[in-house]
């Protein structure tokens, strides 16, 4: 089973490299193009000629199209990993980055703050956090005690976490007034519009996240032998997977405070690639990084341009993502 | 992920856009902020349907370059470049158009956009008119920043007359009926004291049937069968039926007083909906719906054709 290391080697820059390109092509039209026009001219200009650059372009550019880029990048490769990792550890192919209940939480913290009348960042974004950090914590005592997090336990909590949250959710909607309902709308739907630049810095807290992921791709292929395997070959399976939860909801905690909720990105990128590549988390993991980061920014940049003005990121991805996901359990039928 | 953050190190150093040529001046918003904007505006952009009817009053429609997606009144308007909905602005979309000035509400346009377009150096001024004198006090502020003193001043005094006149009128009516005033269908939802809607139903001589609650009530039929109102006002667009269906959910129920005397009357949204020096218009309509007797002198305005 296990692959020879030269060859995996190989696969693994031929699979960077192409991801990789990927993501740059998406980069790059994510900062050309946007709902006032296309200008990839400009955009040269801007980065080699910068003392000819027209400002309000540059402002367009820098401060508008690029923040968005940069979220929609780290927000798709953290719900592409989230996923991947899900998956894996809980041996279930619906997981996704929000089964422990942490987008319930979050929606219920953000609901609260925008009724309250906070700004949305930092006060609607932290309260966010803080929702979802506190399901997530809920969940995992619930289900961790003192052996390994059972997987039914951790599903079943999760699942019904997010119905309450969604009770909780539909009870502050019906108290809220017309206004303030369609901002709530936007947000539940997922939003990249309202990123500005002094938001960024927060998203570096998620590189040294998902380092600590990828160093765990190891255990993670033997955790799928089973968890009396995984033991056997050295895995100590509750601090791998405690410290996958806990890292992988951490890193969906930041992203949904900042972009809201965004489905199936962390559903299909990991299907899609586990079909391309097969099962080897050491490939899987990066390959959900960079394609996840690029099919996020493709998602943001059809919601930007569409022609009846802009709309959450959120429908987009669900309207590619629920046919795509139905077209691979198509192909993948025995 | 690395390029990016090279990028975000070159974006750090850019400088932001600013108009050199064109002196300023320092006005405090009728929301309290203070906000340094061109002496002269140039290039303006408008954040509601109501702020580009006052501009189009104070005919500076000129210097408007761009507008959101409903802004209908005057048919001129329809002709200005879209940049997104009242709600979901898009920041992109305004920024391309280099405005010198952009023109916000409080109530509705999403604060975050406000801070990202001051972050961006584009000066913001915001109106936030909650009663007819606040809509005055409004009108007053965007004709000083407009440099449109005298036709904002020609606007308010109208309004005044017609105040005045409105006031004279009912000064002598002996019954107020009860009004419900419905501002959505599903769910229904009225307008309480907070609202200048209230205060229009007030000053056309009527009670209403929602007071003392919070701004935009809920109710259900069985509140409104107990309440019994005897004039029911119905704004158009309500939950998105025509006006004759509006109408037809009431005259299911012929138990209701005004079903019963044939006064459910549905108005143009546009009227009420906008905080404006139109909102007179509404008020006169909603005079002669509620004190039919008095209102002989004032010129009838139509019901919604849709």
């Amino acid at each position: 089973m296990p692959v020879p290391l030269p060859s995996l080697l190989k696969t693994m820059l031929l699979l960077i490299l192409l991801s990789g390109a990927l993501l740059l092509v998406a980069v790059f039209f994510g900062l050309a193009t946007g709902s006032s026009g296309l200008n990839p001219g400009e955009l040269w200009t801007l980065i080699f000629r910068r003392e000819q650059a027209d400002p309000v372009t540059a402002a367009i550019i820098w401060q508008i199209r690029l923040p968005r880029v940069v979220l929609a990048a780290a927000a798709g490769a953290t719900l592409a990993l989230g996923g991947l990792v899900f998956q894996a550890l809980l041996r279930n192919p619906l997981a996704e980055p929000y089964i422990l209940g942490i987008s319930g939480g979050a929606a219920v913290g953000a609901l609260l703050g925008m009724m309250v009348g906070f700004a949305s960042f930092p006060g609607v974004s932290l309260l966010a956090f803080a929702g979802s950090m506190a399901t997530l914590l809920l969940v995992l005592s619930l289900a961790g005690g003192r052996h390994a997090p059972g997987k039914d336990t951790l599903l079943l909590g999760g699942v019904m976490m997010n119905a309450f949250c969604g009770a909780l959710i539909m009870l502050l909607l019906a108290l809220a007034d017309n206004t303030r309902l369609r901002h709530a709308l936007f947000w539940l739907m997922g939003d990249l519009s309202q990123i500005g630049r002094e938001q960024l810095p927060l998203l570096l807290l998620l590189l040294p996240a998902m380092a600590l992921v990828l160093l765990l791709a190891r255990p993670l292929n033997l955790l799928l032998l089973g968890r009396e395997s995984a033991a056997a070959m050295g895995v100590n399976v509750r601090a791998v997977s405690l410290t996958l939860l806990a890292v992988t909801s951490f890193m969906v905690g930041i992203v949904v405070s900042q972009a809201g909720l965004i489905g199936f990105v962390g559903l299909v990128v990991p299907h899609v690639f586990r079909l391309l590549v097969g099962p080897d988390h050491r490939l899987l993991i990066p390959a959900c990084l960079l394609g996840g980061a690029a099919y996020l920014i493709a998602c943001d940049l059809i919601a930007r341009v569409l022609p009846a003005g802009e709309m959450p990121v959120g429908i987009v991805t669900a309207l590619i993502g629920a046919p795509l996901f139905i077209f691979l359990l198509w192909k993948a039928r025995p | 992920m690395k390029i990016t953050l090279i990028l975000l190190l070159l974006c750090s150093l850019w400088p932001a856009a600013a108009d050199a040529q064109n002196p300023t001046r320092e006005i405090t918003d009728p929301t309290g902020r203070s906000v340094t904007l061109p002496a002269t505006p140039r290039r303006v952009v408008s954040l509601a349907p109501g702020i580009t009817e006052i501009i189009f009053a104070l005919e500076r429609e000129d210097i408007l370059l761009g507008t959101t997606q409903f802004s209908n009144y005057p048919p001129a308007a329809q002709k200005i470049t879209r940049i997104g909905s009242y709600v979901h602005p898009d920041l992109e979309r305004i920024v391309a158009l280099r405005p010198d000035l952009v023109l916000a509400t409080r109530d509705g346009n999403p604060r975050r956009v406000i801070e990202r377009l001051e972050a961006l150096q584009i000066p913001v001024f915001a109106i936030d008119p909650r009663n007819l004198a606040e809509i005055k006090a409004s009108l007053s502020a965007l004709g000083t920043v407009l440099n449109a003193e005298a036709q904002a001043a020609a606007l308010v005094a109208d309004m005044e007359t017609r105040l005045a006149r409105l006031r004279q009128l009912t000064a002598r009516i002996e019954h107020r009926p009860l009004v419900f005033f419905q501002v959505d269908a599903a769910p229904m939802v009225s307008v309480g004291e907070e609202t200048f809607l209230h205060e229009l139903i007030i000053l056309a001589g009527g009670r209403n049937a929602a007071a003392g609650g919070p701004a935009y009530p809920r109710f259900g039929w069985e509140q409104i069968l107990t309440l019994q109102p005897e004039v029911t006002i119905i704004t158009s667009m309500a939950g998105g039926q025509s006006p004759e269906e509006l109408r037809r959910a009431w005259e299911q129920w012929p138990q209701l007083k005004a079903v019963q005397n044939g006064r459910v009357h549905v108005v143009d949204a546009d009227l009420f909906d906008r905080p404006t020096h139109r909102l007179l218009d509404g008020l006169e309509i909603l005079a002669r719906l509620i004190q039919p007797q008095i209102m002989a002198p004032v010129p009838a305005a139509a019901e919604p054709e849709r």
